[in-house]
């Protein structure tokens, strides 16, 4: 494997989310990657990044700068879908994409990045915990709806 | 904001050429609900080199005015910006013709939001050229440069790409995925200028930029999937059709291949014509590229991603399999085919890369590629004249390299019969 090459997203890259998606989860979900995608390009095409390696795309992470969601009124970069081929693992891909990702939510004035795990991913929190994250002083709570 | 005598020159071209931008604003909390709201003025980034980095100059401080640019390097930088305006109102002009003709709601809104954006980019464009003096490079008066400006209608622009019309929604898709990729490269190039006005106007372009290619991108993923499944109204060969109709011009957006080192020389782009076109349709390959593959999951939902992969591969190399065919698939026309300006202008080499000897069998080999409302266009009509007439010695080929199917019309453009300078005075 070549160098990792980190860039930011753009809609050519679509094909090769939805590729690295499927070998995660199983699922070929274009239409779903498509409105991900676009929703980042529009509203701030450098901050989402991709990881390639040899010319291919081999990781994703998209995240956005916001202000006052949950009254929290400071802007805040959310990380919020990521990825790794599992072919492509174990090479820094997640700490690059993370350490642009951070850059440049840093460069657009947040000073706090956030973002939220599942109970049952340990595998992604041991991955953001790697990457600096702690449990922040907001509780995520739900209620489910008949 | 510009002066409000250029602001509202420009809001009075709106009126006339873009009539349907009110809507924008009404379909904005549906298709862009977190998103600002629009903004119709100049934009500049902060974060441009102070130096000039790439030519001659290299390392010396950038331009803030026109007089500290050599006379030469202001002339091609006055040339950029003018170009650059055409295709920005241009575009909106040709997107208007068949803006409502979308069927999906989401691709009409999304085009809107394109046309509002392109006609910022112009804006920025009447901010660079009113906002500096530009008398040590031109006579012409600013007003009479936005004059010139404002009144070009399709037919009368600066390159071919923008005097094409628009016959059916396909082509305000297409157009976005191949032409505005071809603006990408330019804006891209043209961060480096040595014009540090110029440069700090690329990057809030460029982001806006980066949406109009998906939503050329998008739209085409979409109808190839259902064009695989048989439920669109979309199919492979119109998709194929439109990219013959575009892809020539777009290629020749860039200049001549032979040329573009002018530029590099004087620090106002970084990249030649034949460098930057080269790496345009290797972007414009693996987009239909994703678009095949997108097409062959859909036509074989049971197959797993790499048996979806071999099935395309063993395609693509030209077998056929389970009854599909390369020439199902979307695939890039030869550089050279349907060509009228650069290095390949009325050379006769087809969509594969076959040449012709005998010129009406070319001209049916062309006519049969494009899509059949474009073949009924004037533009076409003026391609095979001249290209008749070159191969018959009747024509010098720069003759026909410079020849347009109008003549440009200058002022007076405004269907109101007031001409844009009406407005300015």
């Amino acid at each position: 494997m070549g160098d990792v090459r980190i860039r930011p997203v753009n809609e050519l890259d679509i094909e090769a989310i939805c590729r690295i998606d499927e070998r995660i989860t199983g699922k070929y979900r274009p239409d779903v990657w498509e409105d991900r995608v676009v929703y980042f390009i529009r509203r701030d095409p450098d901050s989402s990044q991709v990881a390639e390696v040899d010319g291919k795309v081999v990781g994703f992470m998209l995240g956005e700068v916001r202000g006052g969601e949950f009254g929290m009124e400071e802007p805040t970069g959310w990380l919020e879908f990521f990825g790794v081929d599992p072919a492509a693992r174990e090479r820094g891909i997640g700490r690059g994409l993370t350490d642009a990702l951070l850059a440049g939510f840093k460069k657009r004035g947040a000073h706090v990045a956030r973002t939220m795990v599942r109970s049952q991913d340990a595998e992604i929190a041991r991955f953001v915990a790697a990457m600096g994250f702690t449990p922040a002083p907001v509780s995520a709570l739900e209620k489910r709806l008949a | 904001m510009l002066p409000d005598r250029y602001h509202d020159a420009i809001e009075h071209w709106r009126q006339h050429n873009f009539p349907d931008y009110p809507k924008l604003a009404e379909v904005w909390p549906k298709f862009f609900p977190k998103d600002d709201a629009f903004c119709l003025c100049a934009k500049v980034s902060e974060d441009i080199s102070p130096d000039i980095e790439i030519g001659d100059d290299k390392g010396k401080p950038k331009a803030l005015a026109p007089k500290e640019l050599g006379p030469e390097a202001a002339q091609h930088l006055l040339g950029q910006i003018r170009a650059q305006a055409s295709t920005e109102f241009g575009s909106i002009q040709q997107h208007q013709m068949t803006l409502f003709r979308a069927q999906e709601p989401q691709d009409k809104a999304w085009a809107l939001r394109v046309m509002a954006e392109e006609l910022r980019h112009g804006y920025q464009m009447v901010h660079l050229l009113t906002s500096s003096d530009w008398s040590p490079v031109t006579d012409t008066k600013p007003e009479d440069m936005v004059e010139e400006i404002l009144s070009m209608q399709t037919g009368s622009h600066v390159l071919a790409a923008f005097n094409l019309e628009f016959d059916s929604f396909l082509d305000n898709v297409v157009f976005a995925a191949f032409i505005d990729r071809v603006g990408k490269y330019q804006l891209t190039m043209q961060r480096i200028s040595a014009y540090k006005p110029y440069a700090s106007s690329m990057p809030p372009m460029l982001r806006e930029e980066a949406f109009h290619l998906a939503a050329g991108v998008i739209p085409l993923r979409r109808w190839v999937e259902h064009a695989a499944r048989g439920d669109g109204y979309i199919d492979m060969p119109a998709i194929q059709k439109s990219v013959h109709k575009w892809f020539g011009r777009g290629l020749e957006m860039f200049g001549d291949e032979r040329g573009g080192q002018t530029n590099v020389k004087f620090g106002l782009k970084d990249l030649n014509n034949r460098d930057a076109q080269d790496q345009y349709i290797q972007e414009c390959a693996k987009m239909l590229d994703d678009l095949n593959v997108r097409y062959v999951r859909a036509r074989f939902p049971d197959r797993t991603r790499d048996e979806a992969d071999a099935i395309f591969a063993r395609v693509a190399a030209g077998e056929t399999v389970d009854g599909l065919s390369r020439d199902d698939l979307l695939r890039l026309p030869d550089r050279r085919f349907f060509r009228r300006r650069g290095e390949f202008a009325f050379q006769m080499v087809g969509t594969h890369g076959e040449t012709f000897n005998d010129v009406e069998t070319y001209v049916a080999h062309v006519l049969a590629a494009l899509p059949e409302a474009y073949r009924a266009s004037i533009d076409v009509k003026h391609w095979a004249d001249m290209q008749r007439e070159v191969v018959a010695g009747t024509k010098p080929l720069k003759e026909a390299m410079a020849s347009m199917p109008r003549l440009a019309r200058q002022a007076g453009g405004c269907p109101c019969g007031k001409s844009v300078r009406w407005v300015v005075n």
